[in-house]
């Protein structure tokens, strides 16, 4: 089923529910099937590969860091690794990894659920929530910001290393420092844009009246009914399976 | 030289190619203008050469070496770079640091690094902004430290994405008197997008036109 047809509220709802799941489940098992639950429906709802590949790529040394970080550090259980008659890593380090893990992919993953589909209807969702039409609209302009603040970040980098800095072979301490000093000009160039943007807005008339009224309509179809609750059936289903 | 062979590129998600079929040449020890009209490609043709971009099919050649195989660390040794918007490429804390990062990139010593970056700021007469946060810069200012950082390093060729843009007439003079000195006396190799024709005819000594 596609994903980009089914009703904003209904994704909405779901990246709440996985979210939430994700985050108080603790056994490696319940969240794996989340993560697969949100996979299947990712590649069959037609998200393609590379693009999930992508998302996935920019934070995957994250995820092994902190992986590492738990294995080492999360001491219970029984030893698994010994080293020389020193403990390296525990089930209990194992398992706290893995569930840091698959935590950080099912956010991912269930973000990119949310994210097909057109942001405008997500700006309607959130009307539908009552939530006050100027905050609906900064949320969409700040959804709207964030592939140029990417594309910045990366010319950014590409600046530096076109000027003798060879973030490739440079050590993590290079890369962090250079880093640091990216999120000055980033945060001072993203002030600046909101505010011209706050001018030109007004300027141009936003706010002269409360609110406003759409042409496009939110509609739950049976399609969508059928995909939100067969998605929250399972969900029920992994929930007290693993509870 | 930096030789393009047969270059196509088209943008993700873009119906129709941006360049088709591109093969040009630009000599070393000479000023190429590249011209043409808005969304023609000058930038999209320029961030090509440089490795910005990778093209869908076709080669680029810089003296002989294929750039497909180089990381933007090793363009970056041959090529310098100037965006069109210069706040793309300024990121250092104070205007100093801005021209002194690739100095002290390639080992360069402290007091060669002051000295050069003293040069720098004085020919782009900006001495005077030295501790200011580049970003809160005027935009002719900008593009005047975004040069500056570029030139600092001296590199064999450059690629310009409109230089001139936001500077005043003294200051596009004495760029163009610049250009025309490292490209004469240092043999430097350098391509200049460019709108403006007086600057063109002044200081080019080829104009290549993108349709
Ligand atoms: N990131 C991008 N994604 C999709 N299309 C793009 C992108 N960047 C540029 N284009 C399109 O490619 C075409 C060429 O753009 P380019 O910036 O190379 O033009 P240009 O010749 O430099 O124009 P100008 O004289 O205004 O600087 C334009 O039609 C533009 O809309
Ligand atoms: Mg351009």
């Amino acid at each position: 089923m596609k994903l980009a047809a089914i009703d904003a509220r209904v994704k909405l709802l779901l990246l709440a529910l996985l979210s939430t799941l994700a985050l108080t489940m603790k056994q490696p098992a319940a969240l794996a099937a989340l993560l697969v639950l949100t996979m299947v429906a990712l590649l069959f709802g037609g998200v393609a590969p590379v693009k999930i590949w992508r998302q996935t790529r920019m934070i995957l040394s994250l995820i092994g860091l902190l992986f590492l970080l738990q294995c080492l550090f999360d001491r219970g259980g029984e030893p698994l690794l010994i080293i020389g008659g020193l403990t390296i890593v525990t089930g209990g380090g194992l398992q706290a990894g893995l569930v840091v893990g698959l935590r950080l992919l099912i956010v991912v993953a269930s973000a990119l659920l949310a994210l097909t589909g057109e942001t405008r209807d997500y700006l309607l969702a959130l009307r539908w929530l009552h939530l006050p039409w100027e905050v609906c609209y900064m949320v969409q302009a700040a959804l709207r910001f964030i592939p140029l603040l990417r594309q910045e970040a990366q010319d950014t980098a590409a600046a530096q290393q076109m000027r003798g800095c060879d973030l490739k072979n440079a050590s993590w301490r290079q890369r962090a420092r250079l880093y640091i000093t990216m999120l000055v000009p980033i945060t001072v160039g993203a002030l600046q844009r909101a505010e011209a943007m706050s001018i030109s807005m007004e300027a141009r008339a936003f706010r002269s009246r409360p609110g406003r009224t759409s042409w496009r309509r939110l509609q739950m179809k049976r399609d969508d009914w059928l995909y939100g609750l067969g998605f929250v059936f399972v969900l029920v289903i992994i929930f007290f399976v693993f509870k | 030289m930096i030789e393009v062979d047969k270059l196509n590129f088209t943008y993700p998600g873009v119906p129709r190619p941006v360049l088709a079929g591109i093969s040009v040449c630009f000599q070393a020890g000479g000023i190429t203008a590249l011209i043409g009209p808005n969304g023609c490609g000058k930038t999209t043709l320029s961030k090509l050469l440089v490795g910005l971009l990778r093209p869908d099919s076709g080669t680029i050649r810089i003296d002989g070496e294929d750039i497909a195989g180089l990381s933007l660390f090793q363009i970056g040794s041959r090529i310098g770079y100037l965006w069109q918007n210069p706040n793309r490429q300024l990121f250092a804390p104070t205007v100093e640091q801005e021209i002194g990062f690739g100095l002290a990139n390639r080992g360069v010593t402290a007091e060669e690094i002051a000295a050069d970056t003293e040069y720098w700021l004085d020919f782009f007469h900006l001495s005077h902004k030295k501790g200011a946060l580049p970003l809160r810069l005027s935009l002719g200012e900008k593009q005047r430290l975004a040069l500056g950082a570029v030139l600092a390093l001296r590199p064999p060729y450059l690629v310009l994405d409109e230089p001139t843009g936001g500077l005043d007439r003294r200051c596009r003079r004495e760029l163009g008197q610049l250009l025309r000195r490292l490209a004469e006396e240092q043999g430097c190799g350098i391509l200049v997008v460019s709108h403006e024709k007086e600057f063109i005819r002044q200081y080019a000594d080829r104009e290549v036109e993108l349709l």
